[in-house]
């Protein structure tokens, strides 16, 4: 084992052989995996937010919905989505562009999905503005801004992950194997997943 | 000094503390003076100058702490250095109070702190049962009551229960799969740290004005939503509780399914990786809706939302089926852990492999699964919609079937074994099959409408759940922790003691749970401070056996403490076991193995002669292993 033999820098010398490499026993990365099952448990978290909209919706409310009154921006919405939409493909081009080693495009892509999405964030802030109702307003506010809330503090989490891929890929730190583009691939999957996420909250919370 | 508060560490982490703590606080009066708001708002559900804090503190600890140093050297785009290992392992005794990420110290530093609250646990149970010694008001008022029953929940199951199994798998899971650590060590270290902190939430609670958290474990709403400040403390803890929860078991699905040695296919997994593994799944499936129901009850209480609020066009049942969408998954995260526990002691100390080894697998998966079904259980009586009843008692029974192939093929793998009874690991595995089947049985009782109807909010209840918990989950905690001493300390505890402990425990159990099934049967409601004077004489037995069985785990506490620092060497594999954490020194070294081990064969062969599990690094050909005869009980033949 070659990674037997990798002393460490400093403190305890004399126990310092380090750790034997694991064995591989599945194909799929440990970081991926790890990426995926903790969007596991946010869509389950979702999920909680879910019943909670329609046990609002469904179960406790008889009226029309929204409330009467209340009339939601679905045409800024919607192109929102359409921006939110456009990030995943463009993260996915940078993905692609690192595994060809093409560094112009891997931050290109990457300049575009943090534009994008930041963009997205500071749409639906504007629209928390100017919608006209708050938290505090019915069960349906609560539901609306709780649900939009959720998905928009992962969309600040995704920008954050995606501004660090950014760092790095300007200063040249990623390659074309797969371990040296964890950087980018690991966001990439989170961004993805706020994507998809936000899809199930536009179509339950705006169309439906 | 400068240079101590440069290091990550005890200095840093209070300073990050207090930093947290002041932001957090000047966060919250600056956007209240913006908004032209009073400065201090201090109706009981508000305080958000107290609450705040209470969130951002606990970051600044652990920024402090070095939890995120490595991360935010990444974040910031430095080179990653390799890593040094300056912080894995335990050279001395300081080494366990640091952040630490070798899983052994990990293990050992959950089990210790879990300990710790469940004295702490225990010590608030004691209060109760000293309270509901006599009928009317012995020692604390009815509201503090309603705390002290509500915190002894938290803690034994937040604090106590589902961490130290998280603690004990910690310790020999990577071990048993031939894994030099876990998969992510940072991450399990930070998943122990949150632990301690949601602890001191918890229990800060009993200083909030209006005591601690009142509503019960389950916290329901509307009664939540309107209780004073210290049910703000239970929101925020529960969530330090179930992130913990949730990055450990995150930790162990990727560590289980990347990191097992060569050869260790799924069917030669011990069992307590199954169980673990299943465990994981619940955790991370279900805790999540645990923490969205209490931010929804937090941003009731705080933002004035309308979650829970029927006036408003809130749903307040949906709290419960939110809430019990986890916490029916969560009474088997407390429970299969314990399982996987009891299928290594039940095989070792007979020495026969494990009867029904795959179905024993497949079974903890079917119970996964079914868990997830059974949720309204718990709102027979809640006036939820009646068409959801049926099926739910339908899927509540059914998941007896997998329990019971469990429970058959335990006592399949005892039948004509040679059964060790020296080892009190053995003594409590055997006491705990009689408890959890008879905590079983009144859990299928309580499965049925009618008489979940008549018992529901009585001492039923509670005799039920200590069955189950104490009964079940404490004992295979208690097996677990005898089985591995040697293997953590490197010496043996005095069995003796051991003995005196488990009779002890036993007995207690026993006296103290089950007459509370007859005053309940009776109608004793439960979470009341008093009752009618005909329980009297049946409490007064169960607190005067509630105190027999608290006094009895000091002999514990002091056979661990003295075992750990006097006891005699316990050699790498005192009970000739198979799987590999026993084929390893004790402790084990600090990086595991030299070269990870090749699994050649299943975990249980006992009583085939050569047999193994695992061929160590270094080693080239299996040797025969002679099998020495010990005192033993022999079934007959």
């Amino acid at each position: 084992m070659e990674s037997a033999s990798i002393a460490a820098g400093h403190g305890h010398a004399e126990e310092h052989h380090g750790p034997p490499e694991a064995h591989q026993s599945a194909r799929i990365d440990r970081t991926i995996l790890g990426i995926l099952l903790f969007i596991l448990s946010e869509v389950m978290l979702f999920g909680a937010f879910f019943a909670a909209y329609f046990f609002i919706r469904a179960v406790a409310n008889d009226g029309p919905w929204p409330p009467v009154g209340i009339e939601l921006p679905v045409m800024i919405a919607g192109i929102n989505t359409a921006i939110l939409v456009s990030s995943s493909f463009t993260v996915h081009y940078a993905l692609e562009a690192i595994k060809h080693n093409n560094h112009r495009g891997l931050k290109l892509g990457l300049t575009m999905t943090w534009l994008l999405g930041a963009t997205f964030l500071f749409i639906q802030i504007n629209e928390y503005v100017h919608i006209g109702f708050t938290p505090r307003d019915g069960a349906f506010g609560s539901i609306f801004f709780s649900l939009t809330g959720l998905h928009g503090a992962h969309v600040f989490v995704g920008l954050l992950l995606l501004t660090f891929a950014n760092i790095r890929a300007y200063r040249g730190h990623f390659g074309p194997d797969q371990k040296d583009h964890l950087g980018v691939e690991v966001p990439g999957i989170y961004w993805h997943f706020v994507d998809i996420m936000w899809i199930i909250v536009f179509l339950a919370v705006y169309i439906i | 000094m400068a240079m101590a508060i440069r290091q990550p560490g005890w200095y840093r982490g209070a300073i990050g503390m207090v930093l947290g703590a002041a932001f957090g606080f000047g966060l919250v009066i600056a956007l209240r003076a913006i908004s032209g708001l009073e400065l201090f708002q201090t109706e009981q559900t508000g305080y958000p100058h107290v609450i705040v804090p209470l969130i951002t503190a606990p970051f600044g600890f652990l920024f402090g702490f070095g939890a995120f140093d490595y991360w935010f050297r990444w974040a910031a785009g430095k080179p990653t250095i390799p890593d040094d290992h300056s912080a894995h392992g335990a050279y001395r005794w300081q080494d366990y109070f640091k952040f630490n990420t070798d899983h052994k110290v990990i293990g050992i530093q959950y089990v210790v702190t879990t300990l710790c609250f469940f004295l702490i646990g225990g010590v608030l149970a004691l209060l109760i049962r000293a309270e509901l010694a006599q009928p009317g008001e012995q020692i604390v008022a009815a509201n503090t009551y309603n705390g002290l029953f509500s915190t002894h929940a938290i803690v034994m199951i937040f604090l106590f229960i589902i961490p130290i199994f998280a603690g004990l798998a910690n310790y020999v899971l990577p071990l048993m799969i031939g894994a030099p650590d876990m998969a992510f060590p940072r991450l399990n270290a930070l998943s122990f740290w949150l632990l301690p902190i949601a602890g001191i939430v918890f229990l800060g609670s009993f200083l909030a004005p209006g005591g601690a958290f009142d509503a019960g474990w389950t916290g329901y709403a509307p009664l939540s939503t309107g209780a004073p400040l210290g049910q703000s403390f239970f929101n925020v803890g529960v969530q330090f509780a179930g992130a913990s929860s949730i990055a450990t078991a995150l930790n162990f699905l990727v560590t289980i399914i990347t990191m097992r040695a060569p050869g260790m296919n799924p069917w030669r997994m011990p069992l307590l990786v199954w169980a673990n593994l299943s465990t994981s799944l619940l955790v991370v499936g279900a805790t999540p809706f645990v923490a969205g129901a209490q931010f929804m009850v937090l941003f009731d209480r705080i933002l004035g939302m309308n979650f829970f609020q029927f006036l408003e066009g809130g749903d307040v049942i949906s709290y419960q089926h939110i809430f019990w969408f986890y916490s029916h998954p969560a009474v088997y995260i407390m429970m299969l852990p314990g399982f996987g526990i009891i299928s290594e002691v039940i095989s070792t100390h007979s020495r026969k492999p494990v009867f029904g080894y795959r179905l024993m697998a497949l079974a903890l998966i079917g119970i996964v699964v079914l868990s997830y079904s059974v949720w309204a259980h718990h709102m027979f009586v809640a006036g939820m919609f009646s068409w959801l009843r049926v099926p739910m008692m339908i899927t509540t029974m059914l998941i007896a079937v997998p329990t019971g192939i469990k429970i058959f093929s335990w006592l399949g793998t005892l039948f004509y074994g040679k059964i060790h009874l020296y080892s009190t690991s053995m003594l409590f595995s055997l006491a705990f099959i009689i408890t959890f089947v008879v905590g079983g049985i009144s859990g299928v009782m309580l499965g049925m409408i009618p008489i979940d109807i008549h018992v529901s909010d009585t001492y039923f209840i509670v005799a039920h759940i200590h069955f189950v918990l104490f009964g079940g989950s404490v004992f295979t905690i208690f097996a677990g922790i005898y089985h591995w001493f040697p293997k953590m300390t490197g010496r043996m505890y005095d069995e003796r003691l051991g003995r005196i402990h488990f009779w002890g425990t036993v007995v207690g159990t026993w006296m103290a749970f089950v007459p509370m099934h007859w005053i309940g049967m009776d109608g004793m409601p439960r979470r009341v401070a008093d009752y009618a004077s005909v329980y009297g004489d049946w409490n007064l037995f169960i607190s005067v056996s509630a105190f027999l069985l608290g006094a009895v785990q000091l002999i514990f506490i002091y056979n661990m403490i003295v075992s750990w620092r006097f006891g005699p060497k316990a050699g790498n594999n005192p009970w000739r076991a198979h799987s590999i954490e026993w084929q390893v020194s004790s402790p084990p070294p600090v990086f595991n193995f030299d070269e990870i081990p090749r699994v050649v064969g299943g975990p249980y062969e006992y009583g085939t002669p050569g047999a193994r599990h695992a061929i160590m690094g270094g080693e080239t050909a299996p040797e025969e292993l002679p099998e020495p005869e010990p005192a033993t009980v022999t079934s007959p033949s």
